[in-house]
């Protein structure tokens, strides 16, 4: 009750912006005349400012979905919404990528020809907002907020994975977005680091409070960090299961050891566990 | 050792340090263990050394008046404290310390450490702004305790981090004389040089008799006075290098110029590479001796039809690596520029061309080798000067000594002229030879 009383009283607190809302997606792949089918009438609600995890099975489709918010594919039918904004939907298979969706990638991006701050910088120089000066400023001081001082003149290259996932989030940040779209981002961190990037991602999340829409395999990340978990079906994807988790924030990693995290845990291994049991039968590609 | 360093490594204000400057910090570190409830230090007391935790934990509890808000915090193994000691002006403990259980620490002397990093300020910065930042962040100090980390002058600091292109080379030339490189090097040449010595000067072998040998080349090439007119002395020498060279310069200069975009376009815009891809495909193979003809049909006089087919080999070489280099630049580079609000053109211009720039350099020097190749190709059929001109008179004209002597000058000329680009390459991408360097290549 508390937790609950707790989560509502934070989202009025938060920014009202950034509520996502999946009617109906259906995407169907079409490549040699085998028409697959990713996503299956998939609905989907996100209130402004939560942290929703969606945990699935390897190649459901789940990235397809992101894909299709974030404006990289198209959509087959249905509607995705963005505030009362129309991403796409009828008439309007594909969402234009914008700044106020942001996707921090599975591999990371950060254009390793630039600086660690020019990379910060991006975004709004591109766009053409503010004086450079301005620009650099503000990339300096939010490198600075997210323990990042010192790096700045070095190129991403130069640095430890763990740091240019966080260069990536201020990067993303830096442009005031309203929904960060994460696509398994600590996929290939080992766990002692990957454990080190939790923290620091909910640290971020306090300050900035955005909406966050966060692909993972790994469950305990998912209890760990989010307000709400959906457990995704094996291909085609939709939600099979959608779980709130009443561990109140602020979070860390003492969460990992309490009972009701283990009970969470409990609860909804069994049902990932059959659906990843689904997609290996069915021999899917991984993606 | 190893262990230290690992600790090292994963503790926040040294996360940055290179290997070697860790064995260092770890060579000042003292382990010690500590039981239950035993107290490291006091608040008040003089602060030395700061600490970091191996195994167990501690408690770390501020003084009031630190205006901390946390107060209390427990320190796990690679949590460092004790930073008092590498304040400035603050040389005495904020916090009183006691450990929770059985505790291995190591410790540093503060001093020792500043010290340390005098040696090489840039990245005592590194990590004296990472120890401010935890000052700051962890234990929620406001910025006057953080900002009495103590700075290198920034000067000295940035130029150690730019490492520019210029020191990066003579950092690698000194690292190549201390390698064993130089010397197997010299061991290859003296392995050519001497089979071609005693193949034709004394074993004399069959077939053999009639090429020129070591001895009679080198005595041409540094004589003042050349029985066949061609040495380091003669005019005539430097002005064959010259005319080969200016076409080299031309002919890579256009292919350059024009291969490049092209290449970037092809793999830019499929509408774009559906037009024209199948005539380069089709163009491409066409060997370049086969164009000899057509070239002297084009152009008139002699000396733009060999440059024009220097330029062709170039231009197709350099045109296909760019668009490979395109192909392969990951797509999430493309989204995130597109998600970061960058327009199509402003993609193409952070993203695709920098991005395909590894590719275009390993184009350019595959470029100025077929350029040197349908050099002598094209100077052999027509052409007044250049140095594939003179080996083929001095061949006609039976001067064996100085077919070899152009044809050394060709390997040094060529060598030149593929370091210089290589060297270009390093210089416009920073990046990646950073990044190669800290891999160990």
């Amino acid at each position: 009750m508390s937790a609950v009383l707790q989560r509502s009283a934070m989202s009025e607190k938060v920014a009202l912006q950034g509520a996502i809302r999946i009617e109906d997606v259906v995407k169907i792949y079409d490549p040699e005349g085998a028409a697959v089918m990713a996503v299956d009438h998939c609905s989907l609600d996100i209130p402004a400012g939560e942290i929703c995890m969606i945990v699935g099975p390897s190649g459901c489709g789940k990235t397809t979905l992101l894909n299709a918010i974030a404006g990289f594919h198209s959509i087959t039918s249905g509607k995705i919404y963005l505030d009362d904004k129309l991403l796409c939907g009828p008439g309007k298979p594909m969402a234009e990528p914008g700044s106020d969706r942001i996707v921090v990638f599975q591999n990371g991006a950060l254009f390793p020809w630039k600086t660690n701050l020019e990379n910060v910088a991006f975004g709004p120089l591109m766009q053409g907002k503010m004086g450079k000066k301005e620009i650099y400023e503000k990339a300096r001081s939010m490198m600075a907020d997210a323990g990042l001082s010192g790096t700045e003149h070095n190129y991403p290259g130069e640095v430890s994975s763990g740091l240019r996932r966080r260069v990536e989030i201020v990067r993303a940040l830096m442009n005031n977005p309203k929904v960060l779209l994460f696509d398994e981002p600590y996929r290939a961190l080992d766990s002692l680091t990957k454990s080190v990037m939790h923290e620091a991602l909910l640290e971020i999340y306090y300050k900035n409070k955005v909406t966050i829409f966060f692909i993972t395999h790994d469950l305990e990340e998912a209890i760990f960090l989010g307000h709400r978990l959906v457990i995704m079906t094996s291909r085609p994807c939709k939600p099979k299961k959608i779980l709130d988790i009443d561990i109140p924030h602020p979070r860390d990693y003492s969460v990992l050891t309490s009972p009701r995290f283990r009970e969470l845990m409990d609860e909804t291994i069994e049902v990932v566990h059959e659906e990843a049991k689904k997609a290996f039968a069915a021999g899917e590609k991984e993606g | 050792m190893d262990q230290l360093v690992t600790l090292l490594k994963r503790a926040m204000p040294f996360q940055m340090v290179p290997d070697d400057t860790l064995k260092a910090i770890a060579g000042l570190a003292k382990y010690e263990s500590h039981a239950q409830g035993d107290v490291i230090y006091h608040i008040g007391d003089y602060a030395d050394d700061i600490y970091i935790v191996s195994s167990g934990s501690v408690q770390h509890t501020l003084g009031i008046g630190t205006q901390a808000t946390h107060l209390d915090k427990t320190m796990r193994s690679g949590d460092v404290f004790g930073w008092a000691a590498v304040l400035e002006n603050q040389r005495s403990r904020l916090a009183k310390t006691v450990c929770l259980e059985r505790t291995e620490l190591i410790r540093i002397n503060g001093e020792d450490l500043i010290n340390l990093f005098k040696a090489s300020p840039a990245l005592g910065d590194v990590v004296m702004s990472r120890f401010a930042t935890m000052i700051n962040k962890e234990f929620t100090l406001p910025e006057a305790v953080a900002a009495q980390v103590p700075h290198f002058t920034q000067a000295q600091a940035t130029m150690a981090t730019m490492a520019t292109g210029l020191t990066l080379t003579m950092f690698r030339v000194s690292q190549w004389l201390k390698s064993p490189k130089p010397y197997l090097m010299l061991i290859g040449f003296s392995i050519l040089l001497g089979i071609w010595y005693f193949t034709v000067e004394v074993w004399k072998l069959p077939r053999f008799e009639d090429m020129p040998g070591l001895t009679v080349v080198v005595k041409e090439l540094f004589s003042k006075d050349p029985t066949y007119g061609l040495s380091l002395y003669t005019p005539e020498y430097y002005q064959h290098v010259w005319v080969s060279l200016r076409r080299i310069g031309i002919a890579f200069f256009l292919a350059t110029i024009l291969g490049v975009p092209l290449g970037l376009f092809l793999g830019w815009s499929k509408t774009f590479r559906e037009y024209v891809f199948p005539v380069f495909e089709t163009l491409r193979p066409i060997p370049i001796l086969a164009w000899v003809p057509l070239a002297i049909l084009m152009f008139s006089g002699s000396e733009t039809p060999v440059i024009y087919l220097t330029f062709l080999a170039s231009f197709f070489a350099t045109a296909l690596n760019t668009m490979l280099g395109v192909e392969t630049i990951d797509e999430s580079y493309s989204r995130a520029a597109s998600c970061l609000g960058a327009s199509k053109w402003q993609t193409f211009r952070e993203v695709i061309v920098p991005g395909a720039m590894p590719f275009i350099f390993t184009g350019l020097q595959i470029s100025i080798g077929v350029a040197w190749f349908s050099l002598v190709a094209g100077e052999m059929v027509s052409g007044q000067f250049g140095l594939g001109y003179v080996i083929n008179t001095s061949y006609t004209m039976v001067r064996y000594p100085t077919i070899v002597i152009g044809m050394v000058t060709l390997g040094a000329v060529g060598y030149t002229t593929s370091a210089m680009v290589r060297m270009a390459g390093d210089y416009m991408m920073q990046w990646r030879v950073r990044e190669l360097a800290l891999g160990g290549r």
